[in-house]
């Protein structure tokens, strides 16, 4: 018998009765806010940033503003140039000169300050949003769903892309001493621009 | 020859003799379990979420091979490679052949207590494959030849000298580097090069899902995603027990898991994987390693509902205070005082008595595994086993006779005044007498409670029946 096999042989042997333990319904719990006031506090908490426009501003000059020394700026969006396109990036070691990568996400997490970035907004180069050092997120207002429960009901994404991430703030870490650092070993900073 | 029980008694001891050691490290978890409080606070329904989490996995739990078969199935439509492991030898052995048929020599990985139950590194290594942890905490733990000592920060025993010392034999550092910042630089210099010529890349995972045939892992550098995206080889490793039926149902989970284990809200990311990205190839390995016999443990299946979160252990006193490595075991804490034996009862034998029976870990575990409960009954299973050391089993033996004989029990305890006022601190300070290794003996009293309670109440009871009568 093959290990798969043996393996669920006990199971069916082992388990507790099946009967006694329904299925709950799913949840859809907590706080129903869907806000952007909620998502911008709860992603400065985990360490993200609000990139804001000053008068005048379009994303580009906020961008050339945010980060003026950033020499390679790679665009996953058709509406911003930046100086090279995802779709010309053909390798991870390539993506890792990457200083800022600009991409927009679908939807964010009101509950969480999280947005969702899968290989349709990666174009499938999806080591990129890794390695960049800092990534800037287009996000719209109307794309935010109010928490965990909702977006986990609501988001088709969930079923569809293979690779799906919810980014919260930028990476971090703190694992020495307690101490803790924002920009571990992916992304730096992590900034929205609300469209 | 039979194995030895862990000496954790012995190993806290040297843990206790390090005081700066010993404050950071109850200081640090102690401050975790606040967060994590704080975070609880903030949402009326945390208890309903505990109920739910419970809920849906106890029913997993009673249907698990159906969900692993509709697992399987959607994972492999989607183009994922699923293996089953009955244990960590056959785990190691899936896992070598698959990097052995890509030729790949260089395997980055991120934190997985799996590989680590499989001790994987160990079997990899001979067979010329390089394996590099890629989580800051794991890769001190790697470069430092120990198990991680916390299943969600497994340096977390370690203060920053020790880190810079660490880091500057293995990666030239300055080794009196005091900053936490720079040293966490430096690993992400050392470890980039690495993830970018890497040819495989391995992750653990939090949660599999059935009805998609996802599996979701949960993480806060970056570096699982890293080494998942990188190399187009994707192995991923879990345990049979991490599913769950409905993609609905990982809001209940998500909410939870952070939140409980170092009090943020949600992990930095939450990374779902259904299938293998363009040009790579995704393997699972579905590992039982004995899941499938505890699952038949009346009293213990329940402790599989544990989604890893570590709030045990950080609001565990023994815990705190004797170091995740004292427990000798790749668990430690509460959680892996009532698992580790079902790997090994004789080894383990001596973890369940590894605490105060506070229910402290009860009280938080997110997932309603009654821990301390759990606890208290392998301890009753390791004696009815003979797994109980000779002092132990000779003083429980004892004090049964002397609690189970009232005229017995109540003159030894008149006995005790004198004795704990006369006698010689050698009597009463020695081996036989462990309690009393940190800890003053109680001041003899002058009355027990029950000559007093005779002496008084009893005595006013009679008197005002005889006045009635």
């Amino acid at each position: 018998m093959s290990s798969r096999d043996t393996i669920l042989a006990t199971l069916r042997a082992n388990r507790p009765d099946p009967a006694a333990h329904e299925l709950p319904p799913v949840a859809v719990l907590g706080d129903m806010d869907a806000g952007k006031a909620r998502f911008e506090d709860a992603l400065q908490l985990l360490g993200g940033q609000i990139l804001l426009p000053q008068e005048g501003d379009t994303l580009a000059t906020a961008i050339a503003r945010r980060f003026p020394d950033a020499k390679i700026i790679c665009s996953a969006v058709p509406d911003f140039e930046g100086t090279i396109r995802l779709e010309d990036v053909t390798s991870p070691q390539q993506a890792a000169a990457t200083d800022v990568l600009v991409v927009r996400s679908p939807f964010g997490i009101s509950e969480m300050g999280s947005i969702f970035l899968s290989e349709a907004q990666l174009n499938s180069l999806n080591s990129a949003a890794h390695l960049t050092q800092h990534i800037v997120v287009i996000l719209s207002e109307k794309n935010l769903t109010a928490n965990m429960h909702t977006a986990y009901v609501e988001r088709p994404e969930f079923h569809t892309a293979n690779y799906g991430v919810l980014m919260t703030g930028p990476s971090a870490t703190a694992d020495i001493q307690g101490v803790l650092i924002r920009g571990a070993q992916g992304v730096r900073s992590l900034s929205v621009w609300w469209e | 020859m039979k194995v030895k029980p862990v000496n954790h008694a012995k190993a806290a001891e040297e843990f206790l003799d390090d005081a700066p050691h010993l404050t950071f490290h109850d200081e640090r978890l102690w401050d975790m379990r606040q967060k994590r409080d704080q975070q609880m606070h903030l949402l009326p329904e945390w208890q309903e979420l505990r109920s739910r989490a419970s809920a849906i996995k106890e029913h997993t739990l009673a249907n698990l091979p159906e969900y692993l078969e509709q697992f399987e199935a959607n994972a492999k439509k989607n183009g994922i490679h699923v293996h089953w492991a009955a244990d960590g030898a056959e785990h190691n052995r899936i896992v070598g052949e698959i990097l052995e048929k890509h030729g790949a020599k260089s395997l980055i990985k991120s934190k997985s207590m799996v590989t680590e139950e499989c001790d994987m590194r160990a079997y990899l290594e001979p067979r010329g494959v390089t394996v590099t942890e890629t989580d800051l905490g794991e890769r001190i733990q790697q470069l430092d030849g120990q198990m991680p000592s916390h299943i969600v920060v497994p340096a977390v025993h370690k203060l920053v000298p020790d880190v810079a010392k660490i880091f500057a034999k293995n990666y030239n550092t300055d080794p009196n580097d005091d900053s936490p910042q720079s040293l966490a630089e430096s690993q992400r210099m050392a470890a980039r090069p690495v993830i970018l010529t890497a040819d495989s890349g391995m992750t653990g995972g939090n949660f599999l899902v059935a009805e998609t045939g996802t599996f979701v892992v949960c993480t806060n550098e970056g570096n699982a995603d890293l080494s998942a995206t990188v190399p187009n080889l994707h192995i991923a490793t879990l345990g049979i027990e991490r599913i769950v039926p409905r993609m609905a149902d990982m809001g209940v989970f998500i909410r939870l898991l952070s939140r409980s284990a170092l009090g943020s809200p949600i992990t930095q990311y939450t990374t779902h994987f259904r299938g293998p990205q363009k040009g790579g190839e995704m393997h699972i390995v579905l590992v039982d390693n004995g899941r499938s016999a505890r699952l038949g443990m009346e009293e213990f299946w329940t402790s599989l509902k544990c989604i890893r979160c570590g709030a045990c252990m950080n609001t565990c006193p023994v815990y705190r205070r004797s170091g995740g490595l004292s427990y000798g075991a790749v668990y430690s804490g509460p959680i892996g005082a009532i698992i580790d034996p079902t790997f090994n009862e004789r080894k383990y034998s001596t973890l369940p008595f590894a605490s105060t029976m506070n229910g402290s870990c009860t009280n938080v575990c997110p997932v309603k595994i009654n821990i301390h409960e759990q606890l208290y009954k392998w301890r009753r299973v390791l004696v009815e086993h003979h797994e109980l050391p000779f002092v132990k089993r000779e003083i429980m033996h004892m004090a049964g006779k002397l609690m189970g004989q009232p005229t017995l029990y109540r003159t030894a305890i008149n006995g005790t005044e004198v004795a704990l006022s006369t006698l010689p601190r050698f009597v009463l300070y020695n081996w036989l007498n462990p309690w009393g290794k940190h800890r003053e003996l109680p001041h003899p009293v002058k009355q027990t409670f029950h000559t007093w309670y005779k002496q008084n109440r009893l005595k006013n009871k009679k008197e005002s029946q005889g006045g009635k009568a």
